[in-house]
């Protein structure tokens, strides 16, 4: 086992390792059930620090187990339209061949599946262009950015060229970018007035965006999760905040510190979910956005 | 199909999904209101409690203990029962704290639950337009309190969720999935802002139940229900959860483009009541709104409660004493027309 470089770090892995099931994978909670999102997300947390190779490997294995023929990965099997954990599946099989092929299917679902999408009505009070084509959180509903934005990054990672999807899905998020800068959810203007920026959602965007759009085009919202990242603490936020920073060289100085910040809010909400700590961890890691720490053994 | 006691409006889903429709914001799902699912019309009456309170750092406990009593919420009925209180936290933003429910107002909640004998309290929601619920409890304030109190939250969003059949039908959801901790809970009590809103023109204690419904299941923001059609879905949601007690904060509310970009509107309030329709309602003629005119809300009237003034026995204050318009804006659909006595 590599030695790990903080030991607020080390002590979270262990939280992680506790969640751990014995079947195989990760819950979202202590003491809950198996969940995919959270088990991909200690899945890639779990490779980018080169430990629990046993653990890691059941957690891909499960997780493999669960996904549907057409390839998606939902977040239970009571509900297949729920697959927005499917490019993070995609996530947490890179780098692993015996699970190529698991990867590829979900690569494929996620090529053919869109979100649900219409012309553009000019006299509509949405001012985003709604026939631009992305990802939805569940089936039959409408693209927005974050799955979205987690999707352009999945393929990216897992290999997948530029093709007509992939720019497309680009388009959509610039489309959807706040003239004053950032993301929201996915909705930028709604009857004349434009909406507020979200830090998670911009840190995505930005994640996904990098090496796609130039700098230019997304300069006011680097600026905006820069301010922002001064004084948020909030795991999901902060986490995705530095990633979406990093993936464009922007990484603050105090990251680590932040990160350390965020840590210890846990004395004042309890224990964070399992994705959150997962998140924390590979953004502590990592030297720029997701890619820098996905599929690299040993990131740290 | 016409509202009993009522011939100035049709309850007509059609005409706004119509409208949002065209937006793609909303779906016609199916033809007239259905009268299934145990959601036949009958006699309803209904008392609902108002309460002048002028700010928040007034005595926000006692207007509960005193509301309390005149709607017969008694320790009998309360003493050993888990309370889930479900605040609106639709999305925080630091200095614009007219768009979700004050702390202080969970915290009075909270306090006077506890007081009458529950033996816990806990704080749920799903926001539906920020998966980052720390950040939201940061941002809106509520950490800090719910840390102070030693109250529990619960993020909807993420919880495990079980399948019930939808009793509203009104959308073409034949089942809800809705949070453990909703089954686990003995009284749901839905704590909402004032608030009016551009797609449902106003948001108050019914539709501030969007926030039950986890987001893992139905996304960020909850667009399955927009598809579905969002009074439909407001209908189907309440009369599948059937929520206990409802309390409105309209101390500082929001009017204009509700529900994040409005203004604050001060209205000095706190409303209460067991039936969220006429609590909704009374709340809507504080508003200067006209409830028949709010489409969610005259689908509810006769199925799921009174709506009719003379039907819902006002306690504390009168509507004509706290009565103070909120802006509504012609731009936006579901407002225009909405003003009480206008035609």
């Amino acid at each position: 086992m590599m030695k790990l470089p903080d030991s607020q770090i080390v002590s979270q892995m262990e939280t992680l390792r506790g969640r751990a099931l014995s079947g195989g994978g990760f819950s979202h909670r202590p003491a809950g059930e198996y969940r995919a999102d959270a088990t991909a997300w200690a899945a890639m947390a779990l490779a980018a620090t080169g430990t629990e190779e046993g653990l890691l490997g059941m957690a891909r294995d499960r997780i493999a187990d669960e996904q549907q023929e057409d390839g998606r990965v939902s977040v239970s099997p009571e509900h297949p339209e729920a697959f927005w954990p499917t490019p993070l599946a995609v996530l947490a099989w890179e780098g692993s061949p015996a699970h190529r092929e698991a990867q590829s299917r979900a690569v494929t679902f996620l090529e053919k599946t869109t979100g649900r999408h219409f012309v553009k009505d000019p006299d509509a009070p949405v001012k985003h262009d709604t026939s631009i084509k992305g990802w939805s959180w569940v089936a039959g509903s409408h693209s927005m950015v974050e799955p979205t934005a987690l999707s352009l990054i999945a393929l990216r990672t897992a290999g997948q060229g530029e093709d007509g999807r992939t720019r497309e899905a680009i388009r959509m998020l610039m489309d959807r970018q706040l003239s004053a800068g950032g993301w929201n959810y996915g909705n930028t203007s709604v009857y004349g007035q434009e909406l507020y920026p979200q830090t998670e959602n911009t840190g995505l965007a930005l994640d996904a965006l990098a090496g796609r759009v130039s700098r230019n085009d997304v300069a006011r919202s680097l600026g905006y999760l820069e301010e922002r990242l001064t004084h948020v603490r909030a795991p999901l936020s902060l986490g995705w905040g530095l990633l979406g920073l990093g993936a464009w060289g922007a990484r603050p100085g105090n990251a680590r510190l932040w990160l350390r910040e965020s840590y210890e809010l846990q004395r004042k909400y309890g224990p964070y979910d399992t994705t959150l700590l997962s998140l924390l961890l590979l953004s502590f890691l990592a030297t720029g956005g997701l890619g820098s720490v996905v599929g690299r053994q040993g990131a740290g | 199909m016409t509202l009993r006691g009522n011939t100035r409006k049709k309850v007509d889903w059609g005409r706004r999904e119509f409208l949002l429709g065209s937006l793609g914001w909303g779906f016609a799902a199916s033809g007239g209101l259905s009268v299934l699912g145990g959601c036949t019309k009958r006699d309803w009456r209904a008392d609902t409690f108002i309460a002048k309170v002028q700010n928040y750092e007034a005595d926000i406990v006692s207007a509960f203990g005193k509301g309390f009593r005149e709607l017969a919420v008694g320790a009998e009925e309360i003493k050993g029962k888990r309370i889930l209180l479900k605040p609106n936290l639709i999305e925080p933003h630091a200095g614009a704290g007219h768009i979700n429910t004050h702390p202080g107002v969970v915290r009075a909640a909270a306090e006077a639950f506890l007081r009458l004998g529950a033996s816990e309290v806990l704080v749920g929601e799903g926001p539906g337009h920020s998966r980052d619920s720390v950040l939201v409890l940061e941002e809106s304030g509520l950490g800090d309190v719910l840390a102070g109190e030693h109250i529990p939250f619960v993020d909807l969003n993420y919880e495990p969720g079980y399948k019930a059949r939808n009793l509203g039908r009104q959308s073409r959801l034949a089942t809800l999935t809705l949070p453990a901790t909703l089954a686990r809970a003995d009284w749901v009590v839905s704590v909402a802002k004032m608030k009016t809103h551009h797609w449902a023109g106003v948001t108050l204690s019914m539709k501030n139940l969007f926030g039950l419904m986890p987001g893992i299941y139905y996304g960020w923001p909850k667009n399955v229900f927009h598809w579905e059609g969002i009074d439909r879905c407001i209908f189907d949601i309440n009369a599948t959860v059937k929520p206990h007690f409802a309390i409105v904060d309209g101390i500082v509310g929001m009017e204009g483009d509700g529900p994040i970009m409005g203004n604050p509107h001060h209205a000095g309030v706190i409303v209460m009541g067991r039936n969220l329709p006429a609590l909704d309602a009374t709340c809507a003629r504080i508003m200067g709104i006209d409830p028949y005119k709010v489409v969610h809300l005259a689908a509810s009237s006769g199925r799921l409660g009174p709506i009719r003034e003379s039907d819902i026995r006002q306690r504390g204050e009168r509507i004509a004493s706290v009565r103070t318009d909120f802006a509504l804006l012609d731009r936006i659909h579901a407002q225009r027309g909405i003003r009480l006595g206008s035609r």
